[in-house]
């Protein structure tokens, strides 16, 4: 075989991969909490809205159901975790009248925590908790878009705008041993006790799930700060006896 | 207060100070809000009708003058100028300054039925769905001024013969026969 006939082979072939590569995934929706109350990145963004996170529900026909992922992660350092929640603002008011003729449905899991015309605020009208993220976790979420197949030809050319919101709160994480701390050697002198059998290697502990708690931070504080009270009351009529015993 | 009470009350404080003080590591460090605007938007149909002559010249908006038994060069095609694929459809009118009549009196043309079907309703339809950015084979090629029709009855009058194609969506819409798919609209459409 010539060195053209397998150089055209081998560039058809690479460009078959990529080809299947770049149309295999739909589009999902990507948002990303950088850390330190830093700023959400939201992704991929398009004509109409540099923070939109529905790259597939564009030019929607009636008759139409259709699905996508958005991706919430947490680019925070390994130093806190996060807890992560959603809620819905509505549909703007110029696209109630578009957006209330579609239906929208949003999952987390095996959780539906919205399914709703889409220009409500219905099930996330307050904040809905997604869950607790340590650095680099993501949680998915899966939103259906349906569209009545008798949509009015009135509403062809459509835009809809609709927001939601993310919030997270912030948490410090336990730091693990020094790592520079090198471990004891093992005596190698030590002979092997055939009536003792190795002891079985203990597999990794899994990562233990961080839990959240619900503290009352009022009342903890206020509780610090009165037994801070009460520590500097009784020193302060300690130091006073003190005194009038000197004095006396 | 006694000096026990006192060394007691001591004791606590600075206890329960020091187990509030290790709790502040489970209180958050930071809150933030963001807000995306998440846009839906929705397609459209839209096509496009092309009259032309056999030199690829387009058809005079003006018209022409013809007599009766001239066959006259008019190409009529159809171009999907949208995104979405379609079911088509055209229906021909023909008028005596600006009245309708049939267009079976004054009017025949070469039509081709290989590609367009004339249904019980008067209109021709498409029997292919239109892809985006394609066109339609042509529905005729020429027309003829029947000479038994318009002899003496249609000398020094204007003759308008006007092509409308409507067009209705074919995703989410299957339909044995382009004239079975649902949504065909009434008056509207496009017009040459």
């Amino acid at each position: 075989m010539s060195k053209l006939k397998r150089f055209t082979i081998c560039a058809l072939m690479v460009l078959a991969l990529l080809s299947g590569s770049l149309t295999a995934a739909a589009a999902n929706g990507n948002v990303t909490y950088s850390g330190d109350a830093g700023e959400f990145i939201f992704q991929p963004s398009s004509d109409q809205s540099v923070t939109d996170l529905f790259p597939e529900f564009k030019d929607v026909m009636p008759g139409d159901t259709l699905t996508q992922t958005i991706l919430v992660r947490n680019d925070a350092s390994d130093k806190v975790s996060v807890k992560l929640y959603l809620r819905a603002l509505g549909g703007h008011e110029e696209s109630q009248e578009f957006l209330s003729q579609l239906t929208l449905a949003v999952r987390a899991g095996d959780s539906e925590l919205f399914h709703a015309p889409s220009d409500q605020t219905a099930q996330l009208s307050d904040w809905v908790e997604l869950g607790e993220l340590g650095s680099g976790g993501e949680v998915a979420l899966t939103v259906t878009l349906q569209v009545p197949v008798t949509l009015d030809n009135r509403f062809m050319d459509a835009a809809g705008y609709l927001d939601w919101q993310f919030m997270v709160e912030e948490f410090p994480v336990e730091q693990p041993d020094d790592p520079d701390q090198p471990d004891e050697p093992a005596d190698p002198d030590q002979p092997v006790d055939p009536d003792k059998p190795d002891k079985p290697i203990e597999p990794d502990k899994p990562d233990v799930p961080k839990t959240g708690d619900n503290v009352n931070v009022g009342l903890f504080t206020g509780l610090f700060v009165s037994s801070g009270l009460l520590l500097a009351v009784l020193l302060w009529l300690l130091l006073k006896k003190k005194g009038k015993k000197s004095d006396g | 207060m006694s000096k026990r009470r006192k060394l007691g009350a001591l004791v606590l404080a600075v206890a329960l100070f020091l187990t509030l003080d290790a709790t502040r590591g489970t209180l958050a460090y930071y809150t933030t809000v963001g807000t995306a605007t998440n846009v839906v938007t929705s397609g459209n149909i839209e096509l496009k009708i092309h009259e032309q002559t056999k030199d690829g010249e387009p058809f005079p908006s003006q018209g022409i003058r013809v007599y009766p038994g001239d066959k006259v060069s008019k190409e009529v095609t159809v171009e999907n100028t949208c995104d979405q694929p379609f079911y088509l459809r055209i229906r021909l009118t023909n008028g005596v300054e600006k009245l309708l009549a049939s267009v079976e009196d004054v009017f025949a043309f070469d039509l081709n039925t290989a590609d367009w079907t004339l249904h019980e309703d008067g209109c021709y339809y498409y029997n292919h769905v239109l892809q985006p950015g394609q066109r339609t084979a042509h529905l005729f090629k020429e027309v003829e001024l029947v000479r038994e029709q318009v002899a003496g009855r249609f000398g020094g009058y204007t003759l308008t013969l006007t092509v409308t194609a409507q067009a209705v969506q074919s995703k989410n819409n299957p339909a044995d026969h382009p004239w079975q798919a649902q949504g065909w609209p009434g008056a509207e459409g496009g017009q040459a």
